[in-house]
């Protein structure tokens, strides 16, 4: 066998030059006119996606990173300055201490309302009398807006007039400054992270738990398995695809953590609860360092991007 | 003190009587320079953090500036309202796109940065000069308009912190007259304080919690000689032995004498502890006034305004000022408005709505300033007053100065450390 002969695409241009009709080249198959057309609608349906996506995402992103290095000032143009605004955040005491806190928002938000929200799903999915009321009121907080919500919280935490200090004065456990004391402000902002955060995982357990099949659980009563064994060894098991699902968005939701921290604490106490998107906002909007915003904004987006890697590589199996 | 009071209100009055003269021709904002008012044209926006809310832009909308278009006809006024809160991203947003209103608003401390990017029109050449302005207001106030050495704003309204004491509680607890000095202050908050069988603080003898903290330390430091930033503004100044001495007499009232607990008021409270009685002294914006005016009238003769004494007078002063953009294409439109609100009468309507204290000093004797006890106690101790700001980083910074405040008071660290930790901060923005 000749090296020609070895190689198909060698192969196939000796063949086209001797013009062998059995080994030409394909021809490029022509498209139909109707083709064509239907191609071009498809272009044209999905041209305002591609330049909405463009505009607001793709520019902007890229804008971000290439603002994260210069010193951008809003007044001046942009000056190139390679790593000093990563060098300058990651020694800045309150922007490290503000990951720490949006991670510490995280790790307990993220598992708490999730466990709640699986709780109360399964709840609510056992056709409960006024089902549908409660499903409204667990899901009302998703749909309000976060500003309505801390002010009500503003309320309840009030340590004068608050609902919570009157209930625990009740039961003879004094109130404590919930937002303004150090020690309580951020478990206080976390509650209300977690409160909020039901509502939308709640949705999603719902709708998984309606395609577990009931033979599943009829099969397990047949056999004598408790209530409590059925949710362990069949609900938590099938509801694992949502519950991953659920637990990337939750993650990401919760790094993104701004409107209630900007209502409720403003960052205090002495920055107790600072979070990486409320520097963002300090960096831009106080004290007008478009770099360094741009910079802490790359940063976030690399965090929230290792988690989703690693959770992609958890579940791959699951996909 | 009420001699000293008559005297100053005297010496106002005669003021004014003399200005009057040098201002027949050039009152309060208006120019050396006269626009004719059928001459000037075109469209103009204003952006403005006062006169939001329903009352704010009625006031606006239908009585002032119906009262400008009658003067110029041909000139529009498109408005951007917001809230000081807001004020910063506006702004951001506005330069960034190059979209800059014509006629903006903003407030004292602000000037500074804007200035010193080229964002506002140097109204000297527009015509108002800083002599102009002196015959008008106070030196401070023209200054907080100024950046170097050129004007660039105009002072419409002024919010003003000082001392304020519930006479009835002091008198109760034997007490005839507010605070001197900061020994009498401290003395008097503890004998006035109450807490409860099991300690828990019922009220407070001096409250610093209800209003913002940064604030609340810069009337303490004032009143301890202080000051913010060193003359020419390119060093802090305020980690000097009088701003330690100020946070720490902070950290003591509420850690040393437990005058107040951290957390028993705060700046969302809907009711000011002074109204209320949850305190029987404390710092307060002017409005107070006006606020119990609207909650509880009878508490109105038991309010007595004082200026924290110290070393010093201390009393601070912020407020809104009128400035151009410098890339105005209606400049002469934009200095008509901008001469309309800092007018006399548009001023004192836009005050009284707000319960602020009017920058023209000749408005101490109108019938609003002479009705509010607090407002006319701010005029009247003016001269005293200090304002915030100085570099044109102060944008950037005054952000930090509350949880350094928080640090100290929570007891993280001493006035000292929170101070240095602060100036160092404030000279890496100062240097950049």
């Amino acid at each position: 066998m000749t090296t020609t002969e070895r190689h198909p695409i060698r192969s196939a241009e000796a063949a086209a030059k001797q013009g062998s009709p059995s080994t030409a080249p394909k021809k490029r198959k022509r498209i139909s006119t109707a083709e064509k057309k239907r191609r071009r609608a498809g272009w044209l349906m999905i041209t305002p996606s591609v330049i909405h996506v463009g505009l607001w995402t793709l520019i902007p992103v890229i804008a971000t990173f290439y603002l994260s290095f210069t010193d951008y000032g809003i007044f001046e143009a942009p000056k190139w300055i390679w790593f000093d605004n990563y060098v300058e955040m990651f020694n800045d005491a309150v922007f490290m201490q503000s990951i720490g806190n949006t991670i510490w928002y995280t790790f307990w938000t993220v598992p708490v309302s999730m466990a709640v929200a699986v709780v109360v799903a399964v709840l609510l999915n056992q056709g409960l009398k006024l089902q549908k009321f409660y499903r409204t009121a667990f899901f009302l907080p998703q749909v309000t807006a976060t500003v309505a919500i801390a002010m009500v919280w503003l309320w309840i935490f009030n340590p004068q007039y608050g609902l919570l200090n009157a209930m625990l004065e009740t039961i003879g456990i004094p109130g404590q400054a919930w937002l303004v004391d150090p020690q309580w402000a951020l478990p206080s902002v976390i509650l209300v992270g977690a409160w909020q955060g039901i509502g939308i995982k709640m949705l999603i357990y719902i709708a998984a738990l309606q395609n577990i099949d009931e033979s599943l659980y009829e099969a397990a009563s047949l056999d004598g398995a408790s209530s409590i064994r059925k949710f362990f060894s069949i609900t938590v098991p099938m509801l694992k695809p949502a519950t991953f699902f659920v637990f990337i968005i939750s993650i990401i939701g919760a790094f993104q953590v701004f409107d209630q921290i900007y209502v409720l604490t403003d960052g205090g106490p002495a920055n107790v609860t600072t979070m990486m998107t409320y520097e963002v906002y300090r960096s831009a909007f106080q004290e007008f360092r478009m770099g360094m915003a741009s910079a802490q904004s790359v940063v976030l987006f690399a965090f929230l991007l290792f988690v989703t890697l690693i959770s992609r590589r958890v579940t791959k199996e699951e996909d | 003190m009420e001699v000293k009071s008559r005297m100053r209100r005297t010496a106002s009055v005669a003021m004014v009587a003399l200005l009057g003269l040098g201002l027949a021709a050039c009152s309060a904002g208006e120019a050396d320079t006269d626009l004719n008012p059928d001459e000037v044209s075109g469209e103009i926006s204003l952006l403005t953090p006062i006169f939001e809310g329903s009352p704010g832009q009625d006031l606006l909308e239908d009585e002032l500036l119906p009262q400008f278009y009658e003067e110029y006809p041909n000139v529009t006024v498109n408005v951007d309202y917001t809230t000081y809160g807001n004020l910063n991203e506006k702004l951001t947003t506005a330069v960034v796109s190059g979209l800059v209103p014509d006629v903006m608003l903003m407030g004292v401390g602000w000037i500074e940065a804007f200035a010193d990017k080229g964002v506002l029109a140097d109204l000297g050449e527009l015509g108002l000069s800083e002599d102009t302005l002196k015959e008008s207001y106070t030196d401070e106030i023209v200054e907080a308009g100024m950046w170097d050495g050129n004007v660039y704003a105009v002072p419409i309204m002024l919010d003003t912190r000082f001392g304020v004491a519930r006479m009835d509680i002091l008198k109760e607890a034997g007490y005839d007259s507010p605070p001197s000095s900061w020994e009498e202050l401290i003395e008097i908050a503890e004998a006035t304080t109450v807490r409860s069988s099991n300690g828990s603080l019922e009220r407070a003898g001096f409250d610093m919690m209800s209003l913002d903290a940064r604030q609340a330390f810069e009337t303490i430091l004032f009143s301890a000689g202080g000051e913010l930033f060193n003359d020419d503004a390119t060093a802090p100044a305020f980690n000097s032995d009088e701003g330690v001495a100020a946070l720490g007499l902070m950290a003591d009232l509420v850690n040393k004498y437990e005058v107040e607990d951290i957390g028993f008021t705060s700046t969302d409270d809907i009711v000011n502890p002074l109204i209320n009685g949850r305190a029987a002294m404390g710092i307060a914006h002017n409005n107070l006034w006006t606020q119990a005016l609207e909650a509880d009238e009878t508490v109105l003769d038991n309010l007595e305004p004082f200026v924290i004494q110290g070393e010093a007078s201390g009393m601070f002063f912020g407020g809104t000022l009128a400035t151009v953009a410098n890339n105005s294409k209606n400049p002469e439109a934009a200095r008509a408005l901008l001469e309309f609100l800092s007018s006399p009468d548009a001023a004192l309507a836009a005050n009284e709505q707000r319960g602020n204290v009017p920058a023209l000093t000749e408005l101490l004797d109108s019938d609003y300033v002479q009705s509010n006890r607090f407002v006319q106690f701010a005029m009247e101790n003016l001269d005293v007053a200090q304002r915030e700001g100085g570099p044109s980083q102060w944008l950037e910074v005054r952000g930090d100065f509350a949880p350094a405040v928080q640090g100290a008071l929570l007891g993280q660290k001493t006035p000292q450390e929170a101070l240095d930790d602060l100036a160092a901060l404030v000279q890496t923005a100062i240097d950049r």
